[in-house]
């Protein structure tokens, strides 16, 4: 037999070696699980009876869903405010979207420089790993609590995640067709505008709208954590201020609704671009 | 259907037995993928003729090395005359393709001149070396087209080197241009498909948008890098016959690479052999034999498979 054959400590063959990386994912999955296991035995229980507890979270659940209604506003302050909710993701989505398509000009490598490239992929990096809450909030020193820091700082993390998205989108274009033009005399403005953005304008729609299907999504808890205003913000007083699960029910219902609209038009312009 | 074409058939044997030359225009002038073509006879020129021409574009002593020591091109030298149609044959990497785009300086030469209308051009930059690049058209072996726009756009596109960056970002044509565009697609026969995707052709017609958009450039020198080398031979034969026809009325100077060492005999006024970056062969396709095929090749030609 081959002497490059390794043997269990059982004395059967083995049949493949781990990897390091597999080594590291096994003990990530069992410090995990003990983690879980022991966590459950850490918390705090006081004061919690689950034969109560249970019924009552069905009971809430099923006022909000099953009977929802709008007690302290009316439907058209409530669509109203939706679409106040949706012009903040609009806006903050459009403006970072134009803000990238420059930005991953410089940062897609087969367009750009290596140093440049370099330097807006680390930035964009460092911004993206920051959440989208904080950036509201820092720009809230500036700004103050409001629409307008809550637009800036969805804006900034839009910009992180849109250029990632549109510079591999752009790295994927056919250099020989990059080539072409340059070899009739067009210069760099034209290659950027004839060739990259027609080639790859349908992704660039597709990642344009998942942002703002995110940012609506985030608009709305930007309503109530950062005073933006919008449906997140009567959501908020619907929960914490009147306590009512009738109109919790219903805001969520309508957030739903627009989500799925939006998820469908998503779909279509896709389809169409 | 078939006795309309045996009746075509008939009509080009009298013509061709009336007069050469006319049976070679007659064939050259309708193409259409359906028609086949049978141009046997094509206008070439004699080497006293290639002689006589002047010249357009001389190549000096030429390098090109990509890492140091070594060489990919190799002393190179020879002129180009102003409306031949020059094919340059060798083996996979003897440097036919850094060769090509050492002429439009897509690859920048190590060392050499390059001379085109009078001017040496080895190291003009920026706005110079754009306007020099309008003078000289380029195809590809696979097209290059943007794909997802449409063929008129494509052909226009070729337009791009006469214009400043703002009109060339948004699109803006003059009428002249898209009329001069239009008669073009007209006479390489895709009239048909001026508002179709790109990705919606066939191989054959997405070459001939590609000679399209080399022609708006208004070139004198058009580059073609392995032009049939993705297609049929029923389009190869489009194509080569597109080539030589450009070359013979509009007196625009065609430099092909090739594979195919029967298509360049037959189509070329001028043959250009290299052999691992050095020229081997420089002569009329009459010269071609089987001493000029071994050196250019390494091989015996009844080893070579001959399309």
């Amino acid at each position: 037999m081959s002497s490059t054959v390794e043997y269990k400590s059982n004395g059967t063959i083995k049949v493949s070696k781990p990897n390091r990386g597999q080594t590291v994912l096994r003990w990530l999955l069992i410090g995990s699980f003990i983690f879980t296991i022991v966590g459950f035995f850490l918390m705090d229980y006081t004061g919690l009876d689950l034969t109560r507890a249970i019924p009552m979270t069905i009971d809430n659940l099923g006022q909000m869903f099953l009977s929802p209604s709008l007690n302290n506003t009316t439907w058209t302050n409530a669509l109203w405010q939706v679409g106040v909710t949706l012009s903040l993701g609009f806006l903050a989505t459009i403006l970072g979207a134009v803000v990238s398509l420059f930005l991953a000009f410089g940062t897609a490598v087969n367009l750009s420089k290596p140093w440049l490239s370099n330097t807006i992929k680390g930035f964009i990096t460092i911004v993206r790993a920051v959440p989208t809450v904080l950036w509201v909030l820092i720009f809230a020193i500036a700004a103050g609590l409001g629409a307008v820091a809550a637009v800036i700082g969805m804006m900034f993390h839009s910009i992180a995640y849109l250029v990632k998205a549109y510079s591999e989108a752009f790295e994927e274009v056919d250099e020989g067709k990059i080539e072409a033009l340059r070899a009739s005399g067009a210069s760099y403005g034209h290659i950027l505008f004839q060739v990259i953005v027609p080639q790859t304008k349908s992704y660039l729609i597709s990642w344009t709208f998942l942002r703002f299907e995110i940012n609506f999504g985030v608009a709305v808890a930007m309503g109530a954590a950062a005073g933006a205003g919008g449906i997140g913000y009567e959501l908020f007083m619907a929960s914490g201020f009147y306590y009512d699960m009738q109109e919790v029910g219903a805001i969520t219902l309508i957030i739903l609704v627009v989500a799925i609209i939006l998820e469908l038009l998503a779909n279509r312009l896709k389809v169409s671009a | 259907m078939a006795v309309d074409k045996k009746v075509k058939e008939v009509n080009k044997v009298e013509e061709r037995t009336d007069f050469n030359k006319k049976a070679t225009d007659n064939v050259l002038i309708s193409f259409d993928e359906d028609i086949e073509v049978t141009g046997q006879e094509v206008e070439t020129l004699s080497k006293k003729e290639v002689k006589q021409m002047p010249v357009i574009m001389s190549i000096d002593n030429l390098y090109k090395e990509y890492s140091k020591g070594k060489n990919v091109l190799k002393d190179i030298s020879f002129d180009i005359k102003k409306g031949e149609l020059l094919s340059i044959i060798g083996p996979s990497g003897a440097g036919k393709s850094t060769l090509l785009r050492s002429i439009n300086r897509m690859i920048e030469p190590t060392s050499g001149t390059i001379t085109f209308n009078d001017k040496d051009i080895t190291n003009v930059k920026g706005k110079a070396l754009r306007q020099m690049r309008t003078n000289i058209g380029m195809i590809f072996q696979h097209y290059n087209l943007v794909d997802r726009l449409s063929v008129f756009e494509n052909v226009l596109h070729g337009t791009l080197g006469y214009k400043n960056s703002l009109q060339g970002i948004f699109s803006m044509y003059t009428e002249s241009e898209k009329e001069e565009a239009l008669d073009i697609i007209t006479e390489l026969g895709i009239e048909d498909h001026i508002y179709k995707r790109c990705d919606e052709l066939s191989g054959g017609q997405k070459q001939r948008v590609g000679i399209a958009r080399a022609l708006i450039q208004k070139p004198k020198i058009i580059l073609c890098d392995e032009p049939i080398a993705s297609l049929d031979p029923s389009s190869s034969r489009v194509i080569m016959e597109h080539l030589r026809k450009i070359c013979n009325e509009k007196g625009i100077t065609v430099i092909v690479n090739l594979h195919q060492v029967d298509v360049a005999k037959n189509y070329s006024d001028r043959i250009v052999g290299l052999n691992t970056g050095e020229v081997v062969f420089n002569g009329h396709p009459s010269e071609i034999n089987k001493e000029v095929i071994q050196n250019i090749y390494g091989t015996d030609f009844d080893d070579l498979i001959m399309e």
